[in-house]
């Protein structure tokens, strides 16, 4: 089910910002079909967050100045090293507003690597500290 | 008074003035002592050079051992926990990969070449991993992937578990071998036996798949077999050597030591892994030989046209 979105503002940042990538991103499959340097940013609120094996996808929901609600989706690891990384899928019910960057697929479907969110009270999410020993 | 009574009363002595001093007897016998000495990894190296097969190696410490030791069921290496293999240059196999350069393995001449086209291609983003199938990542490559595990022991069978599509290997600690050549097959996880020198684990494992070290790595065939040792290097640390040998691949054995730290978080726990779940994770390989999506089920676009991209 589509939700209703309030206010989105879009945000297309494909700006060539470096993503220096040191640490694994992916267990599953490669990222090839990812660009490896360019990177996104919009705001929008969750649609719905699909906390699965291998990989995760939060789906946000993106409207642009027309009024077009565009579904993202955002890949990220598993649960237990997005648990690592503190996110869970309480820390993000449906219509959580929040700004999420990632890679974007080179083929131009609206989906990324999931890079960094920050949602409305300023808290980050980077699903990649999920990979961090402590 | 006899001996006995003596070693009685010097015990119950003992016991008394630890207690006094806040400090308990240990109520279980831990393991014996282990006879297989703690190396450099240039000995470990030469070590793999000394000996032609894993087999080899794998005969030559357990004849170091004494033959093994049965583990006390009162008295386990306490291993328990839930780990992890912290990122060395992403998944490098081998933690003393220069970052940037390439895994530092003795190569024949055709594998040497097989793994410099593998990251040339990586390099114009042509890249499939078998594992894309939901197909586990097979030994040893097991060694290398980042997520939970567990190491269950027992006195006849360790159970070493990777959280990734619930991915267990066994080791049969009771005294039996490989099974008879006629049996044999090739395993993702191969056919693993071992014993105990002290608090160490040694194994050897043969009867494995060809596969991949990991991502931008060189392949092993069928022929690879390894030996390691296992053992607690820390209150939070277990460690690996590894010794690789795979005729047709490697020149040389190849050495590494693997690291798994305890993580600290309580309500870690591993799950079922079901890695056919989400259909959005559904990859293909394309005609270029790289990876692609198959069809999302959450775009607008998508749904408008029928799924298609």
């Amino acid at each position: 089910m589509r939700q209703t979105v309030g206010r989105a503002c879009i945000e297309l940042l494909v700006a060539g910002a470096l993503v220096i990538s040191t640490c694994p991103a992916f267990a599953h499959h490669s990222a090839a079909m990812f660009e490896e340097k360019k990177t996104i940013t919009v705001e929008g609120v969750v649609k719905e967050f699909q906390f699965t094996n291998p990989h995760s996808w939060l789906l946000v929901d993106v409207t642009d100045k027309s009024g077009k609600v565009t579904t993202w989706g955002f890949e990220a690891e598993g649960p237990s090293t997005l648990q690592r990384a503190g996110i869970r899928p309480s820390e993000l019910p449906v219509g959580t507003k929040l700004t999420i960057t990632g890679r974007p697929m080179k083929d131009g479907r609206p989906a990324a690597i999931w890079e960094f969110a920050v949602k409305a009270d300023g808290k980050r999410l980077d699903p990649r500290e999920g990979f961090q020993v402590k | 008074m006899n001996g006995r009574g003596i070693g009685a009363v010097t015990l119950a002595a003992l016991t008394v003035l630890l207690s006094a001093c806040g400090t308990s007897v240990a109520p279980t016998p831990g393991p014996a002592e282990s006879k297989i000495p703690d190396h450099t990894k240039e000995r470990n190296i030469a070590l793999g050079l000394a000996h032609k097969t894993a087999a080899e190696l794998y005969d030559a410490l357990k004849q170091e051992a004494g033959g093994g030791t049965r583990l006390n069921p009162s008295g386990l290496p306490d291993w328990t926990g839930v780990y992890t293999r912290a990122s060395v240059n992403g998944f490098a196999f081998d933690a003393d990969q220069a970052p940037g350069g390439l895994p530092p393995a003795k190569l024949t001449p055709e594998y040497h070449d097989k793994m410099l086209k593998r990251i040339e291609a990586v390099k114009q983003a042509v890249e499939w991993d078998p594992i894309s199938t939901c197909a586990p990542p097979g030994h040893p490559r097991w060694l290398t992937e980042p997520f939970l595990r567990e190491f269950i022991v027992t006195p006849d069978q360790t159970w070493l578990v990777n959280e990734m599509v619930n991915d267990i290997r066994r080791i049969y600690t009771d005294g039996r071998g490989h099974p008879p050549e006629e049996d044999r097959y090739p395993l993702y996880n191969g056919d693993s036996i071992g014993f105990w020198d002290g608090d160490k684990l040694v194994i050897h494992t043969n009867q494995l798949q060809a596969g991949i070290y990991q991502r931008s790595h060189p392949d092993y065939t069928d022929q690879v077999e390894t030996v390691e040792i296992w053992q607690k290097a820390g209150d939070n640390l277990l460690t690996a050597d590894v010794w690789v040998y795979d005729p047709p691949a490697l020149a040389e054995p190849w050495y590494v030591k693997q690291s798994y730290s305890r993580l600290s978080d309580p309500n870690l726990r591993i799950r079922y892994w079901h890695c056919g779940e989400n259909q959005n994770n559904s990859v293909f390989q394309t005609q270029t030989g790289s990876t692609q999506f198959q069809d999302f089920t959450f775009t607008g676009t998508d749904d408008r046209q029928g799924g298609k991209p």
